[in-house]
């Protein structure tokens, strides 16, 4: 490039900013014991040897809707859970209510394995978690295998799931069968997580 | 009340525009089409404006939205042989919704698209659109969506109520006249932007980064002169796989008469 010489001087008066550590692809699934929306604990730790998902979720979001309204989480749940996925939805909204949050998964059909609340956020932010949705798969290493969106098409339209690259079924799909993961990270797309201040 | 109305107007001499669909109000925004011109003339190109219109407190998106968010998105339905270019959208402002940085609009926004009719176009033509957008303030997220027809007849291509198109049009960022060498490189996981400042003054201009998931929106764009160039950086966006072989940014404000579109693309 033609500007070389002067990038010595900016490059030296440059500061990097701060910014909050995200799980990548390969990174040990950092722990967590949160409570369901039944009040039981529910802890990573005991989902050991399993391939774990992790949803995170707000109903009111029409990212979320989208997913759920069309039927296609409630499917990708049932349909994983029965060959052996745990499937945990995180609600990690400030203050997030358990019996709220219960009638409303029952409402709209959540066959996910746990329901989990986390109002402070921990596990949010240890995961790295922006948006609703936001997927995170875990191998059966307990390592992190997929971060990022549902699939590739950043819209509130139904009909778009049909049409989009299935990025955690592709993921799912690899790591059942042993394979590597190929699309390990993508950018997620939704409603920002609405967290604690 | 209606046909009295009408006849008023035919009183007083004024004269009959294209109908125009009505504004739609939907989530928390208002949308409306208006057509630069009274009527089209076959093989020309003319501008139509997309008012959205937000309701206060919300905002709706860019073509780069930063982090969560969705650009608008226009589908047109036009009669055959018809084409519609891009939705040139306005210089945007950065801001944050909760933790996430974004890139949008409030209040009043208004986008522009190029309607090019066919040579033999003739007779009325209704040119549909179908608008979707994504609200969001700080505690939710509203969708909205909206269609929206204007009909025009052939004719002289005349002007018509073209008042908000020429206006939108100044807020559309457009090519430099001259090429500005733009450049940008790789250093240690940031983008080192340069403009050769012998063509240019970009003292205290805002900039923003067009092209999505290349440069991280966490931190603004700003340009400080250098020796013989305006340098920026940005960190690097942790969805770029691969090396930049793209960005384009705009920048406006400071002393530039109209926004600007830098393009730059790695060479082979």
């Amino acid at each position: 490039m033609k500007h070389n010489t002067f990038l010595g001087a900016v490059l030296g008066a440059m500061i990097c900013s701060a910014t909050a550590y995200a799980i990548e692809p390969g990174d040990t699934a950092p722990a967590f014991t949160v409570k369901n929306v039944k009040g039981e604990e529910v802890s990573l730790a005991d989902q050991k040897g399993k391939v774990v998902v992790l949803e995170w979720n707000n109903h009111d979001c029409p990212y979320v809707k989208k997913h759920y309204g069309s039927g296609n989480l409630p499917k990708l749940q049932e349909t994983y859970t029965a060959k052996g996925v745990v499937w945990i939805s995180i609600n990690s909204n400030a203050g997030v209510n358990a019996s709220d949050l219960a009638a409303r998964s029952a409402k709209e059909g959540s066959k996910a394995s746990q329901v989990v609340v986390d109002p402070d956020g921990k596990v949010g932010k240890a995961y790295g978690a922006l948006t609703t949705p936001h997927m995170i798969v875990i191998g059966k290493d307990g390592k992190v295998a997929y971060n990022g969106a549902i699939d590739s098409i950043n819209s509130t339209d139904a009909a778009d799931i049909e049409k989009a690259d299935k990025h955690v079924v592709a993921a799912l799909d690899a790591l059942l069968s042993g394979k590597t993961v190929e699309l390990a990270k993508t950018k997620p797309y939704g409603c920002g997580v609405k967290y604690a201040k | 009340m209606a046909g009295m109305n009408f006849s008023v107007l035919l009183a007083a001499g004024l004269p009959l525009v294209a109908p125009l669909s009505a504004a739609v109000k939907s989530g928390h925004a208002m949308a409306e089409l208006i057509a630069g011109v009274s009527s089209y003339q076959p093989g020309k190109s003319f501008p139509v404006a997309v008012r959205l219109t937000v309701d206060p407190g919300w905002h709706t998106y860019w073509i780069n939205p930063g982090v969560g968010g969705m650009p608008v998105k226009a589908t047109w339905t036009l009669p055959e042989g018809w084409t519609a270019g891009e939705l040139q959208q306005p210089v945007p402002k950065r801001f944050m919704t909760g933790d996430l940085p974004g890139f949008g609009y409030e209040g009043e926004t208004v986008f522009l698209v190029d309607l090019t009719p066919p040579a033999g176009a003739t007779g009325e033509a209704e040119c549909k659109v179908k608008l979707a957008w994504l609200t969001c303030d700080e505690s939710a997220c509203v969708p909205g969506d909206a269609e929206l027809s204007v009909k025009l007849e052939a004719g002289n291509g005349k002007p018509g109520k073209e008042a908000a198109a020429v206006e939108a049009a100044k807020k559309i960022p457009v090519p430099p006249a001259q090429d500005l060498l733009f450049g940008v490189e790789e250093r240690e996981g940031r983008l080192i932007l340069s403009v050769l400042s012998s063509e240019i003054d970009l003292a205290g201009v805002s900039a923003f980064p067009a092209t999505p998931d290349v440069i991280d929106p966490a931190e603004p764009l700003t340009f400080e002169k250098g020796k013989d160039a305006w340098m920026a950086s940005g960190k690097k966006s942790e969805y770029l796989k691969g090396p930049v072989t793209q960005l384009d940014i705009v920048v406006s404000g400071g002393k530039l008469k109209q926004p600007l579109l830098l393009s730059w693309r790695a060479e082979e």
